[in-house]
C-alpha cells in the first residue's frame, strides 16, 4: 500500500514544532490511509511523540496544518482530536485507579451522568467490548489490572469515543512478550474494522511484524518510507540511525568469566503486594561479586516486589536478605544505599526523578547520604551545608557520560524526554559507585545506541566485580547478559537455568506455570 | 483560520514578582473606588487615608511592619512545610498556642526572674507550644497519612477554645473587665521605635526568613524537604525518611507561628484576649502562596500584605466608612492579589492559527 493511491483519512502538512533548543518536527509532512497499520519508527528524540501529540491536540504546530478527510481543522486540545475522531493511547496510562473499568471508560465521554446505575453501565460496556472484540472484567477496579490490561482498556476508552485513527505511543514498552502477541491481535482486529492505527515504536522486529507502511524520522525529519515488503532489520536500522551508527546494532557481549564470592542472597523471601496479596513466595536466589543474575518472567509475576523488597522500599512478610554475609532484612533504605545497593526502578517517572527539581539535584540525589561534613553538629542536626559546585561537577560528569541531553543543569527534569529520565536514572544509579545493582527494566524505552551502552555500563561493571540483578522483561536481554537466570512465574521461582543450556520453549514453559525445575536441579545450579 | 486560548505555566522574569502586586492594587483600588462612591465616600480621600495609614506616614509604615512581622513568621513557616508536601492550615492555631503560652511563662515568672530571661523562655516556649501544635497533625499525616487540611483545621478550633477558657480559667484578670483578658505583661520585647512600638519581632522575622531560605536551598535537610515534597515516592526510594521530614517541617512550621504569638502578646498587646485571633493565619496562606513558596519572597509578600493590613484598618479611623467595608476593602485586594498571581505565573493566551 501506498500513501499516494489509498483514501486518506488524516493529512499533515509541513508541520513544524520548536522547543527551545531543538526542532523537534521540521517541515513534516504525512498520509494516514484508512484501514491501515501506519508505523512510526524513530530513535529517542526523533520527533515522533511530538507529531503525533500535535495531531491528538496536546501541542499546536508553529507551522503547518492538519487535514481529516481533506477538510481543515485545528486540534486544539484532545477533545478536538476526539471529535474528528482521532484517539492517543499515551505510553503512561491516565486510568483513575479507584474507578471500574466500566467508569474508566465512560469516564469524560459525553453521555456519562452523575447519576447512574453503576450496574447497568457495567454491563453496556460488556456488550460494547463485545462488539469491539476486546475485553477486560468491566467490574474490575483499575488498580487491580496488569500493564497489559491497562492497556486495553485505554484502547476501549479511546474506542468507545467512536474514533478511526487510533495512535499507540510505544506501545510495547510496558508489556510482556505474552500480552505483545495479544496487543498485535487486537491491532489486526481494528485494522478490519477499518480503524487506521498509528504504531509508534523504535523496536525493528515488531515494526517488521505488524506494520503495513513504515515511516522512517531522524531528527525531527522523515528521513524514509516504505511498504513492509520493501522493508528489512538492516535497512530500517540503517535509516533510522543513520548509517554511521549501524556498527553498533545486534551488539554482542563477552560475560565476565571470574566470578567471585556471594554478595547478595535471598532466602525464602515472602512480601505482599500492594492488594495485601503474596506477590513474592518463598523465592531464593543469590548474585555473586561480578555475576549477573537475570529474572526473567512475565510482567506482574512478583518482580517489582522482590526489587523493591532488596531495596527496602517494601516490607518483608518472611525470609531473609543476606548482603557480604551480614543480615539486611530489616534495614532501611538508607542503610542499603550506604552498603552500596543501587536499584534502576521500573516506573522511572514515578519512582526515579522528581520532575520539578532542576537536572543535577535529581542526578546528586543519593550521594547526599554519602557526603561527611567535618561539623558533626550542622550534621547531625540535617542543616549542613550542600556543596553545590561538587554537586554540579558531578552531574556534569553523569550527563556527558550517559549522553543525557539536556540545555542545562539547571533545567528542570520534567523538561527531559523519556529516554533522557532513562538515561539520567541509569546513569545516576551505575555512577554512585555500587556494590550490587538491581536494574529493573534498565533498557525499556531506550532507543539501540543507549540499549547497547546501557548492557555494555553492566558487563563492564560486572567485569569490575559489582554483582547485577537484572530484571527485565526482554528474554532476548536477560539470557544475553546474564550468567545464571531465575525464571520467576506467579511469584515462585520455576526454575534457575544457564543462558545457552536450556531452551527457550523450557523458558517459556517456566514462565507461564507449567513447568517447575525440582529443587535438586535448582540447588546444583545455584551450586555452579 | 481560528483562535484557541491557551494556558501553560510559565518561566517567570523577576520583574513581573513587582509588577504583578502592583497590578492587583490599582485593579482592586479601582473596584474598592466603585464601592466607596456607592457607600458615599470620596475615593480620593479614602485612599489617601489608606496610604496614610500604611505608607505615606511614618506612624502608617510602622503598622505595617508591625503587621508584616506576624505574616513573615507564620508565611515563611508555611512556606516550608508547602515545601515538604504538607498544607499547614493550622499557623492560626499554633500562633495561639504560641500567644498563650508566652503570656502563661511571662506572668507567671515576671516577678521571679530577670526581665531577659523571662523573655527567653517565654518566647522559647511559644516556639515549642506552635511545634508541637504542629506536630500533632504532623505525626498523623507522617506516620498514618491522615489528611494534614483536616487535623490542623480541628486544631485550630481546639486551640481556640482553649484560649477561651484560659482567659476566663487560669489567666483570668480579676475584677470586672470589659472583655474577658489576662492580666498584663509587664516585659516587652526590645522596642526598635519607641513611638510605635516597633520591636525587636521583625528582626527575628527576618532573620528567621532568610535562614529559611538558607535551609531549604543550601542544605541537606532543605534537599529532602524539596525532594519529599515534589514526589515523595522518589524520597523513600532516594533512602530518605519520609515520615520524618513531615513531622519536622511541619514542627518547623508550627515554631515559626508560635514565634508569631509571642511576638504579638510580648512586644505588641502585652495582654492576652479573644482577639489576638482573628485570621492572620489564614492570611498567611495567601502569603506565601504569593511567594510561591519562597521564603524571600515571602518577606516581599508580607510587607504588601502587611499594607493592606494597616491600611484598610486606618480606612475606618480616617472616614466614616465601617468596619466591615474595610474588612470587604481587604478581603477584595486579597482576591485581585490571588487572580493577578495566576495570570502573572501562567501563560494564559489567544493563539491565532493559521
Amino acid at each position: 500500500m501506498s500513501s499516494s493511491s489509498c483514501d486518506v483519512v488524516v493529512e499533515m502538512r509541513n508541520i513544524v514544532k520548536k522547543f527551545p533548543g531543538v526542532v523537534a518536527n521540521d517541515n513534516v509532512s504525512l498520509k494516514i490511509c484508512r484501514g491501515e497499520v501506519l508505523a512510526i519508527l524513530g530513535e529517542n528524540g526523533a520527533g515522533k511523540t511530538t507529531l503525533m501529540n500535535i495531531l491528538y491536540g496536546l501541542y499546536l504546530p508553529d507551522e503547518g496544518s492538519i487535514y481529516i478527510n481533506g477538510k481543515r481543522v485545528i486540534h486544539a486540545s484532545p477533545k478536538d482530536a476526539i471529535k474528528n475522531g482521532v484517539g492517543m493511547v499515551h505510553q503512561h496510562f491516565t486510568l483513575v485507579d479507584d474507578l471500574t473499568v466500566a467508569e474508566n471508560i465512560v469516564l469524560g465521554a459525553e453521555d456519562f451522568k452523575v447519576y447512574y446505575n453503576p450496574g447497568k453501565l457495567i454491563e453496556k460496556i460488556r456488550e460494547f467490548m463485545k462488539d469491539i472484540g476486546l475485553y477486560v472484567e468491566p467490574s474490575k477496579k483499575a488498580y487491580e489490572l496488569s500493564a497489559g490490561e491497562k492497556q486495553k482498556v485505554e484502547i476501549l476508552k479511546a474506542l468507545y469515543r467512536r474514533i478511526s485513527v487510533l495512535i499507540l505511543d510505544e506501545p510495547t514498552s510496558v508489556l510482556s512478550p505474552i500480552e505483545v502477541n495479544e496487543l498485535f491481535k487486537t491491532i489486526r482486529r481494528l485494522k478490519e474494522k477499518g480503524i487506521s492505527i498509528v504504531f509508534i515504536s523504535h523496536k525493528l522486529d515488531e515494526v517488521l511484524e505488524i506494520a503495513d507502511r513504515i515511516v522512517v524520522m531522524r531528527a525531527g525529519k522523515i528521513v524514509g518510507e516504505l511498504a513492509r515488503k520493501d522493508a528489512n532489520v538492516r535497512l530500517l536500522a540503517s535509516m533510522m540511525i543513520g548509517a554511521s551508527g549501524l556498527s553498533s546494532i545486534e551488539e554482542k557481549f563477552e560475560k565476565n568469566t571470574s566470578t567471585g564470592r556471594k554478595l547478595l542472597e535471598v532466602i525464602d523471601l515472602w512480601v505482599k503486594g500492594d492488594r495485601g496479596e503474596d506477590a513474592v513466595k518463598g523465592v531464593r536466589l543469590s548474585v555473586r561479586e561480578g555475576e549477573i543474575v537475570g529474572v526473567a518472567g512475565v510482567a506482574g509475576s512478583g518482580q517489582k516486589e522482590l526489587a523493591e523488597a532488596i531495596y527496602g522500599l517494601r516490607p518483608v512478610k518472611r525470609g531473609r536478605i543476606m548482603f557480604n554475609e551480614v543480615e539486611i532484612t530489616g534495614l532501611p533504605t538508607v542503610e542499603r544505599i550506604k552498603l552500596g545497593i543501587s536499584y534502576i526502578p521500573e516506573e522511572r517517572v514515578r519512582y526515579g526523578v522528581s520532575l520539578e527539581l532542576p537536572i543535577y539535584e535529581n542526578i546528586y540525589l543519593e550521594k547526599i547520604h554519602s557526603e561527611k561534613s567535618k561539623r558533626g553538629l550542622l550534621e547531625a542536626l540535617g542543616v549542613s551545608p550542600l556543596k553545590k559546585r561538587v554537586m554540579l561537577e558531578y552531574a556534569q560528569h553523569v550527563v556527558n557520560k550517559f549522553g543525557v541531553k539536556t540545555p542545562s543543569l539547571t533545567t528542570v527534569a520534567g523538561k527531559l524526554s523519556g529516554g533522557n529520565i532513562q538515561r539520567l536514572i541509569v546513569g545516576r544509579e551505575l555512577e554512585r559507585g555500587p556494590k550490587l545493582v538491581i536494574a529493573s527494566e534498565p533498557t525499556a524505552g531506550l532507543d539501540i545506541a543507549a540499549t547497547n551502552f546501557v548492557r555494555r555500563t553492566l558487563v563492564d561493571m560486572s567485569r569490575r566485580g559489582v554483582g547485577v540483578l537484572l530484571i527485565s522483561s526482554d528474554l532476548q536481554e536477560v539470557l544475553s547478559l546474564s550468567h545464571k537466570v531465575v525464571v520467576l512465574c506467579n511469584g515462585e521461582v520455576m526454575g534457575v537455568v544457564i543462558p545457552g543450556e536450556a531452551s527457550i520453549e523450557d523458558i517459556g514453559l517456566m514462565m507461564t506455570c507449567s513447568k517447575k525445575m525440582s529443587i535438586e536441579e535448582v540447588e546444583k545450579i545455584w551450586a555452579m | 483560520m481560528g483562535y484557541v486560548i491557551r494556558i501553560k505555566p510559565k518561566p517567570i522574569q523577576p520583574f513581573v514578582f513587582v509588577l504583578a502586586p502592583l497590578a492587583s492594587f490599582a485593579l482592586a483600588f479601582l473596584v474598592g473606588g466603585a464601592l466607596m462612591l456607592w457607600a458615599g465616600v470620596d475615593p480620593i480621600s479614602g485612599y489617601s487615608a489608606f496610604l496614610q495609614g500604611s505608607l505615606t506616614t511614618f506612624p502608617g509604615l510602622m503598622q505595617t511592619l508591625i503587621q508584616a512581622t506576624l505574616f513573615m513568621l507564620m508565611g515563611t513557616g508555611i512556606a516550608i512545610s508547602n515545601r515538604a508536601g504538607v498544607l499547614n492550615v493550622g499557623a492560626e492555631g499554633q500562633y495561639i498556642i504560641g500567644a498563650i503560652l508566652a503570656t502563661y511563662i511571662a506572668i507567671s515568672y515576671q516577678q521571679v526572674l530577670s526581665p531577659q530571661l523571662t523573655l527567653l523562655l517565654a518566647m522559647l516556649a511559644a516556639m515549642l507550644g506552635g511545634a508541637l501544635w504542629a506536630m500533632i497533625a504532623g505525626v498523623l499525616k507522617g506516620f498514618m497519612n491522615v489528611n494534614e487540611v483536616v487535623t490542623t483545621v480541628i486544631l485550630n478550633w481546639l486551640a481556640y477554645r482553649i484560649l477561651q477558657w484560659i482567659i476566663r480559667g487560669p489567666l483570668r484578670l480579676p475584677g470586672p473587665q470589659l472583655y474577658p483578658m489576662s492580666p498584663p505583661i509587664a516585659i516587652t520585647l526590645p522596642v526598635l521605635e519607641p513611638s510605635s512600638g516597633l520591636n525587636a519581632g521583625l528582626i527575628i522575622a527576618l532573620a528567621l526568613a532568610i535562614f529559611s531560605y538558607y535551609l531549604l536551598f543550601y542544605t541537606k535537610a532543605g534537599f529532602e524537604i524539596r525532594v519529599t515534597g515534589s514526589n515523595p515516592e522518589l524520597a523513600k526510594y532516594a533512602g530518605f525518611n519520609v515520615s520524618k521530614v513531615i513531622v519536622l517541617s511541619m514542627a518547623y512550621s508550627g515554631a515559626l507561628a508560635g514565634i508569631a504569638g509571642g511576638v504579638e502578646v510580648l512586644g505588641n498587646l502585652h495582654y492576652l484576649f479573644e482577639g489576638i485571633s482573628i485570621g492572620l493565619g489564614y492570611t498567611s496562606i495567601i502569603v506565601s502562596l504569593v511567594a510561591r513558596d519562597h521564603p524571600l519572597g515571602v518577606i516581599a509578600a508580607s510587607i504588601m500584605f502587611g499594607t493592606i493590613y494597616s491600611g484598610s484598618s486606618f480606612l475606618q479611623t480616617a472616614t466614616h466608612l465601617t468596619y466591615t467595608f474595610s474588612k470587604a476593602l481587604e478581603g477584595l485586594i486579597y482576591l485581585f492579589v490571588l487572580v493577578t498571581t495566576l495570570f502573572a505565573f501562567y501563560e494564559i493566551k489567544l493563539v491565532k492559527v493559521k
